[in-house]
């Protein structure tokens, strides 16, 4: 089964996202802030990684620039979620490592096509 | 011969009438001195003694600086008088700074200049004016314009965080009704879907709003980016298609799309020109019922570029003159009752216009109340990468070739007289475009951002032709024009009006207490005769016009009204007959040959007796070649700024500058022949 982390400080966004994602197919884990995301992609190598930006404690940039860092977990796509519709948060995001970013509130159809987009590689080497 | 009066040496023409060379010189507004070579008052006028509160004793045969109990000994005049001047014998624009005792601290314009050689030879005149007051109100308004820029700034920051703010509840509103509505979906619950469709509906509308919000701060912020993709033409109007099909058909309204298939790709931000078309598309099946609307897309040479040219047409309530020129200013919907019976927060078509000016391109209005509209995008078939400078608040980053007026005086960066097209517009986008399109054709262009600056770079560019918008904040076009007019060196540069739409402000604003435009008809001036009633029959009224034809007609319906006519030709004609007879009204052409309408109500506005008088400003709404030759150099042609066409803008400059040719880049020959 394919396994998408979602960081996200915020309580009912998590909810959301989690129950429609999990009505899609996925098993989700969770984390509330960048460090425990961290910990969380080392400890359970998931397929895809969504990632908030402003988070407590440790960032989402900060976050996704440790991951991309990371020889074990790099190869793990992270799409930005950010409420900051801002040309430039896009452009930060992606600097930091991100592979893909998309805006709050979640327009399901369109995050599903970025996750269909960033997993479909995967899947590819994988199938032969 | 008899011996000089006033001046040593004095003119043939003032012997024998000594107090001509004083009265004169009294007369003279500004302060006056005349030095000697040694620096002594030689004589001084009334303004000067007037202004500087000195006697004449204390004044005449002393030297400059021990007037005033040595007030005047400032190093920067001695500067002046004693190193500049004798260098070049003239010396203009000189500013004076200084704490005089008994008038307190003032800013002096200063001109100097040497009498030509012979019997004034030495004598030095140094004209002063007083420029305190003006250059107060010039860091006032700098001020004032520094905090209106800030408070701009505030205002789309505020609007950036305001609408983040909102989108994070909104997120969940949004959310957990989708939740609801696949739950509903697969818990076969459809009680609820209607409702839960509602929740989702208003939200998604409201996120529209605030993302409005947000790209219109983001402009103004100079924020907005462009991302430029390829795409097929064909491709995006089916988008727009399927996405507004449901809405006009559910007002009844026959949708018709023209696009030819091989319309083949363009280069601009995909979402932003979808975007523009859907705002279009979408407004008119809004305001359009049980009518047609017309989406056609063409491509379309000009200037030796490809242009897409995107054009929504529909039968729908139209605009008028009055609403078309509030149509794209953020905020405004044509009627406030519009936002009550349409919705819609007015972002649309304000957003629209700044997304087409970002990618190098526009979108016009051409409507008819209660006829429909037809709204035009045009844009570059390749938008180019750099956007056009900073569209959202004007001036902040000026376009590489916009004179700066710092460096205006620098003489080197000046171009030869008679080369350049002056730009005066206030309008940065409208500047930016004309110095593209006429850049494009060859020309030389410099712009002004206001008619003050206008009138000063004329003068100091001597171009061949000039650009004049009509409405700007500081001096209006015709203001301008009068200025431009009133200057021998610059009453022949051909000078092409444009106005947004005919507006009976500018009849106004000199001062015209009504308007009208030609042909009159027959309805509209006995209503504004009525108005401006007549109390004991038979009143006189003045016609000012010099076409003979329309002042018989003009008289007879007149004088059926009950009024006595007199006539006049031209603006001087007129103001001698008003001496003789004060008339309870005049009818005002504007363009006359001799003294013009504007020349002509200035006049009578300026006469205490003649303040009151009524003036009907009557003027051609369409100039026909007729027209053309009566307006004889003064204005060469007036556009329509709207919907003109750069074409015909283009040919308009072409015309000007062809037909100025003649009289004004050949005159040696002209002398020498």
């Amino acid at each position: 089964m394919t396994t998408i982390l979602i960081v996200e400080d915020n309580e009912m966004n998590r909810d959301m996202l989690s129950r429609r994602l999990q009505k899609r197919g996925f098993e989700i884990i969770l984390a509330l802030e960048g460090q425990a995301g961290i910990d969380a992609a080392a400890a359970s190598k998931p397929d895809l990684i969504l990632m908030d930006l402003s988070l407590p404690v440790m960032d989402g940039w900060q976050a996704t620039q440790r991951l991309k860092a990371d020889s074990d977990l790099r190869q793990i796509p992270v799409i930005a979620l950010s409420a900051h519709a801002m040309e430039t948060d896009r452009e930060k995001a992606l600097q930091a490592g991100c592979d893909d970013f998309d805006t709050k509130p979640i327009d399901m159809p369109r995050l599903m096509a970025k996750i269909e987009a960033l997993l479909a590689p995967r899947a590819e080497r994988i199938s032969p | 011969m008899t011996e000089p009066v006033v001046f040593d040496g004095a003119s043939p023409l003032t012997a024998g009438m000594p107090n001509f060379s004083q009265d004169l010189f009294d007369t003279v507004r500004e302060p006056l001195l005349i030095l000697d070579a040694a620096l002594r008052v030689h004589a001084a006028n009334r303004a000067f003694y007037d202004t500087f509160q000195v006697t004449l004793a204390d004044t005449e045969n002393r030297l400059i600086y021990e007037l005033g109990n040595g007030q005047w000994d400032i190093a920067a005049l001695r500067t002046l008088l004693e190193d500049i001047v004798p260098a070049s014998s003239v010396f203009n624009d000189f500013e004076l700074e200084h704490d005089f005792p008994s008038i307190g601290r003032r800013v002096m314009l200063l001109n100097a200049r040497k009498l030509r050689q012979g019997s004034h030879a030495e004598l030095l005149v140094l004209a002063m004016e007083d420029i305190t007051i003006r250059r107060r109100g010039e860091g006032e308004i700098a001020k004032a314009k520094e905090a209106a820029e800030t408070s701009n700034r505030t205002k789309s920051l505020f609007l950036a965080n305001m609408s983040h703010e909102l989108r994070t509840p909104l997120n969940a509103i949004l959310g957990y009704s989708e939740i609801l509505q696949e739950e509903v979906a697969e818990l076969d619950l459809p009680q609820f879907s209607a409702d839960l469709a509602k929740i989702s509906g208003a939200g998604k509308h409201l996120l529209g709003l605030i993302n409005d919000i947000l790209d219109l701060s983001k402009i103004e912020a100079g924020k907005m980016e462009l991302h430029l993709e390829r795409f097929e033409i064909a491709e995006l109007i089916n988008e727009v298609v399927s996405t507004i099909a449901i809405q006009a058909r559910q007002n009844g309204n026959n949708l018709e799309v023209l696009c030819p298939p091989d319309i083949g790709v363009m280069v601009a931000d995909l979402s932003k020109v979808r975007q523009a078309l859907l705002n279009l598309a979408s407004n008119a099946a809004k305001f359009t019922n049980d009518g047609s609307i017309k989406l056609e897309t063409e491509r379309q040479v000009m200037d030796n570029a490809d242009w897409i040219v995107f054009r929504v047409s529909d039968t729908g309530i139209g605009l008028d003159a009055d609403q078309i020129v509030r149509l794209f200013q953020p905020f405004t919907q044509a009627d406030a009752s519009t936002t009550r019976k349409f919705g819609g927060t007015g972002l649309g078509l304000s957003l629209t216009r700044r997304f087409c000016q970002i990618m190098s391109g526009d979108v016009t209005v051409h409507s008819v109340g209660g006829e429909g509209s037809v709204f035009t995008i045009k844009l570059p078939a390749v938008v180019p990468d750099q956007p056009l400078g900073d569209i959202g608040i004007e001036d902040r980053r000026k376009p590489a070739a916009v004179l700066d007026p710092a460096t205006v005086d620098d003489v080197e960066s000046l171009p030869a007289p008679g080369t350049c097209v002056l730009v005066i517009d206030d309008d940065p986008v409208q500047r930016e475009l004309m110095q593209r399109y006429l850049g494009k054709e060859g020309f030389t262009v410099r712009t002004a951002s206001g008619g003050v600056e206008g009138v000063r770079l004329a003068r100091q560019l001597a171009p061949a032709a000039i650009t004049l918008d009509v409405m700007m904040p500081d001096m209006d076009g015709w203001s301008v024009l009068s200025a431009l007019k009133a200057d021998r060196a610059l009453r022949d540069v051909p000078v092409i009006m444009l106005t947004m739409v005919d507006d009976p402000e500018r009849g106004f604003a000199l001062g015209a207490s009504d308007y009208a435009t030609k042909p009159v008809n027959r309805v509209r001036l006995s209503q504004i005769v009525k108005k401006h009633m007549c109390p004991n029959p038979p009143c006189p009224v003045l016609l000012v016009d010099d076409d003979a034809s329309f002042r018989d007609v003009t008289r007879a319906m007149l004088e059926r009204e009950g009024w006595s006519v007199s006539e006049a030709e031209n603006g001087a004609a007129a103001l001698k007959s008003m001496q003789a007879h004060r008339p309870s009204l005049i009818f005002l052409d504007l363009i006359m040959p001799v003294m013009n309408g504007f020349e002509f109500a200035a006049a009578v506005r300026h006469h205490p007796e003649w303040r009151s008088i009524p003036i009907i400003v009557i003027t051609s709404q369409d100039l026909d070649s007729d027209d053309r030759r009566r307006l004889n150099g003064y204005v060469h042609t007036i556009l329509q700024k709207e919907g003109a066409s750069r074409d015909s803008l283009l040919e308009q400059v072409r015309d000007a500058l062809t037909d100025s040719n003649t009289p004004r880049l050949a005159p040696q020959k002209t002398l020498d022949a």
